[in-house]
């Protein structure tokens, strides 16, 4: 019996030191990036996927017509010079000549417009792309490089469509299987696509072809990586932590909580971007008490301080977001970090004044509160997906006013069979976009109905009408201007609760170098990285 | 034994039906809606109802109910288990793509929780009310109540970030096995010993190991060919177990470790309340199951000569 004991403490230990000298060794020029299971396509084809992360990795495979550049201007793509009508119905392209896609294929306008017809095709059954490109009214080409996109109502968001649209070989797209990824994503890029082991990773490799003509490469030819691999890692810890071990170059997304392991150390860099949109927000159902009462959704928003719930939670590495849209937004209403600064005894006057009085424990219950029976608690449940931990701040925060915070966590079909029933007191709600229209979607009342995003129960017909002026105002700056007098409204009525706004936070070993991010958090560029050792 | 095995391949028809409908209806029971959560992705453009809908007519979502059951179960009578919402290529497609992986995880977890908890609970029962008895069984205790997603974190901890001999998430290669493995069959491990241990004991009180040790036979041979050759019945039906427990497993450690396979698949697309992938994952594993117990049950006959099956 002993014999066999060591013979099997024997045998764990060799198999052990076996498998530990096989090693896991990081090839020269192959970029290995960590990303969150949580970001990996469905399709990885963007022409059918709504996915930012779909998005970014066929921008590592296809070059766009225009490209978002970090410094959050458009520049050229794949098209060297574009235009827009006065009326904003008609876009007219100029493309670049002697371009050619991973197969071979020439690219040209036919090119382009068998792309876009592709995605608009219903049965391409596009989740995202279709709504985005527009109802296209025709599109018309003038040899090989002239290309006119034209619209029967004004389309003024194109650009921000084309620089996300993929444009894949339109000979691939001929042939290809429907859900056969190496046949259909043939691109123009500096990477072409090799494999994609789901739930695992996608490699691609450098494509010796590739013109690097776009804006955005600093020296034409091919790039200096010779492979990128994506992997997908699905437990947080380890995204923390991946970096650290030399299994991979690059976290794209690295948990703030794990910021400190590489913060100050020189063989690590970090960048860290935010993301225009919504924010963290937590939209109000004024349809029944307690939120039906302005005076209890102020004292929400005046009860809770989320600078320092950024402080206690992120160490401060999250970004503000004091209204409807976040403050890294370009038409961000400043009057939103003004009006309702952290203030206990305004809100507690508030809740008194709504009827909502301290009972016993300190809790308040309500005393003559309209439809709501006397001595009922003033509870207010909040819904969330994810970021609960800000909740459970705010939480302790509103405790000393009286008001129990109530927070469950649920899965997203769970939330948006909630928000369809309209059964919810606080919801979790975000937007990733720097377009404005964000907040038509989500606050134009017409799209208070099943399918659509507008939850709150607020019509107000002022409202409606500047965020339906959104879609037909082309100049940046009026767009803007009417936005901010949306999110004026919106936070006089407190209709949400705003907390923070979540920046990606990028971390690389020392070897990577020309990494760029984008204008947003969620893009970045390989076209001049290289990894030097 | 031949009209035994057809006997018990034809009762897997019912069990098969009976699992196809539970899975059907709780799929549909669950809140949310398939369409809506693909268009929930999509961040920065406008949902309309049209689009929700022509979205849903996509999917087959808006046939009645029963022509939707009815359509799954003749195409998996065809062997066709449709395509995937999510993913748009056939469901049987992308099983086969991940079970070789969850397979392997499974199998390795298994040979692992057998290749310690049998010499555990047989040194154990050798040593009975002994210190090693204890010291065996304490081990076996730990194992087996341990959770699977801390103990993973932990082994990651130690062995990836701390000591980098192992590859803390992925598939793909033997190295990266290793630590899945060993989080998987700890705690299969645990459960075997226990019952190795019992099972000993019980059969060590059996007249023909009376018999063996009267004949004066080597105390090796004893507990090799008589006693542990009777003891392994019961323990052979908790192998056939561990194994269902062992895949059921999988979905955890797959996601610590990042593995790509069915486990995960099946939770990603039960949050994104993809019916056919679902449905055909769910079936898939329940024939592998009923397959796996049923090469138990004839494994039984093997190791007893007195068990006859079809007679």
């Amino acid at each position: 019996m002993t014999r066999m004991k060591k013979a099997a403490l024997w045998s764990g230990v060799a198999s052990l030191a076996l498998i530990a000298s096989v090693g896991t060794a990081v090839a020269e020029s192959d970029l290995i990036i960590a990303m969150p299971a949580t970001n990996e396509p469905a399709s990885l084809d963007g022409h059918i996927d709504p996915y930012q992360s779909t998005w970014l990795i066929n921008s590592l495979i296809t070059d766009p017509l225009v490209i978002l550049s970090p410094d959050g201007t458009y520049i050229p793509g794949l098209a060297t010079d574009w235009s827009v009508s006065d009326d904003g119905k008609t876009w007219t392209f100029t493309l670049r000549d002697g371009v050619t896609f991973h197969d071979g294929e020439p690219f040209n306008a036919e090119a382009v417009r068998a792309n876009l017809e592709r995605i608009v095709a219903p049965e391409t059954a596009s989740a995202q792309m279709a709504s985005d490109i527009g109802p296209i009214a025709s599109i018309e080409t003038d040899g090989e490089t002239g290309l006119t996109i034209i619209y029967d109502t004004p389309w003024v968001t194109l650009l921000d469509a084309v620089r996300r649209a993929p444009l894949w070989s339109p000979a691939a797209l001929a042939t290809a299987e429907p859900g056969d990824m190496s046949a259909i994503l043939v691109g123009t890029g500096p990477f072409r696509f090799v494999d994609w082991v789901q739930n695992d990773n996608i490699t691609l490799e450098r494509w010796d072809d590739y013109a690097g003509v776009t804006a955005i490469s600093e020296a034409p030819g091919p790039v200096d990586l010779d492979s990128v691999t994506i992997r997908f890692i699905g437990e947080s810890a380890v995204m923390g932590e991946v970096l650290a071990t030399g299994e991979v170059n690059m976290v794209y997304t690295l948990p703030p909580l794990f910021s400190d392991r590489y913060v100050g150390n020189s063989d690590y860099t970090l960048l860290s971007k935010g993301q225009a949109g919504t924010g963290l927000q937590m939209v109000m159902n004024t349809r029944s008490a307690p939120l039906d009462d302005i005076r209890v959704r102020q004292a929400l928003i005046l009860g809770t301080d989320s600078a320092a719930a950024n402080d206690i939670l992120y160490d401060g590495l999250y970004q503000a977001s004091d209204g409807p849209l976040n403050n890294i937004h370009p038409c961000f209403w400043e009057g939103s970090s003004d009006m309702y600064p952290v203030d206990q005894e305004r809100a507690a006057a508030l809740l008194d004044d709504a009827g909502w009085v301290v009972g016993d424990g300190g809790m308040r219950v309500a005393q003559g509160v309209e439809g709501v029976e006397d001595g009922t608690p003033l509870t207010v449940r909040y819904s969330t997906l994810h970021h609960q931990e800000i909740g459970e701040v705010f939480q302790a925060q509103l405790r000393p006013l009286g008001i129990d915070l109530q927070i469950e966590v649920v899965p997203g079909p769970v939330q948006l069979d909630m928000v369809q029933r309209r059964d919810f007191e606080l919801m979790y709600e975000r937007q990733r976009s720097p377009s404005p229209l964000i907040l038509d979607q989500v606050w134009n009342s017409a799209y208070d109905e099943p399918g659509g995003w507008a939850w709150t129960g607020y019509a107000n017909p002022e409202l409606d009408g500047i965020l339906e002026q959104l879609r037909a105002v082309f100049d940046d700056d009026e767009r803007c201007d009417l936005a901010r007098d949306a999110q004026q409204i919106i936070m006089e009525n407190a209709l949400m609760l705003p907390t923070l706004s979540q920046p990606i936070i990028v971390g690389l070993d020392a070897s990577v170098q020309g990494f760029e991010m984008g204008a947003e958090g969620n893009w970045f560029f390989l076209q001049n990285a290289s990894i030097e050792n | 034994m031949r009209r035994y095995v057809l006997g018990r391949l034809l009762q897997l028809i019912p069990v098969l039906f009976l699992v196809s409908l539970i899975v059907f209806a709780v799929m549909r029971l669950l809140p949310g809606d398939p369409a809506l959560l693909m268009l929930s992705g999509a961040e920065g453009g406008a949902i309309t109802p049209e689009r929700l809908n022509e979205l849903r007519e996509q999917m087959g979502l808006n046939e009645p109910l029963a022509a939707q059951y009815l359509n799954f179960v003749l195409g998996a009578l065809q062997g066709d288990l449709g395509s995937s919402i999510r993913f748009q290529v056939p469901v049987i497609d992308l099983i086969l793509d991940r079970f070789g992986s969850t397979f392997e995880l499974a199998v390795a977890g298994l040979f692992l929780a057998i290749a310690i908890g049998m010499p555990l609970g047989m040194i154990a029962a050798a040593r009975q009310g002994g210190w090693i008895d204890s010291l065996c069984m304490t081990l076996s205790y730990i194992g087996s109540s341990m959770p699977v997603y801390w103990l993973g974190l932990l082994l990651v901890l130690v062995f990836s970030f701390t000591l980098h001999w192992f590859p803390s998430a992925g598939g793909g290669s033997f190295e990266a096995l290793i630590l899945p493995a060993f989080t998987l069959g700890l705690l299969s491990a645990g459960v075997l010993a226990r019952l190795i241990r019992s099972s000993m004991l019980e059969v060590a009180t059996e007249d023909y190991m009376r018999t063996a040790r009267a004949k004066g036979l080597f105390p090796r041979l004893i507990i090799f060919r008589h006693g542990l050759k009777n003891a392994m019945i019961p323990v052979l039906t908790m192998i056939g177990l561990q194994f269902g427990a062992l895949l059921a497993g999988t979905v955890v450690t797959e996601t610590v470790f990042s593995r790509p396979g069915l486990g995960r698949l099946i939770v990603d697309s039960i949050l994104s309340k993809d019916y056919p992938l679902v449905q055909g994952a769910i079936l898939f594993l329940a024939v592998v199951y009923l397959l796996v117990n049923l090469a138990v049950d004839l494994a039984y006959a093997l190791l007893d000569p007195r068990i006859r099956y079809g007679n």
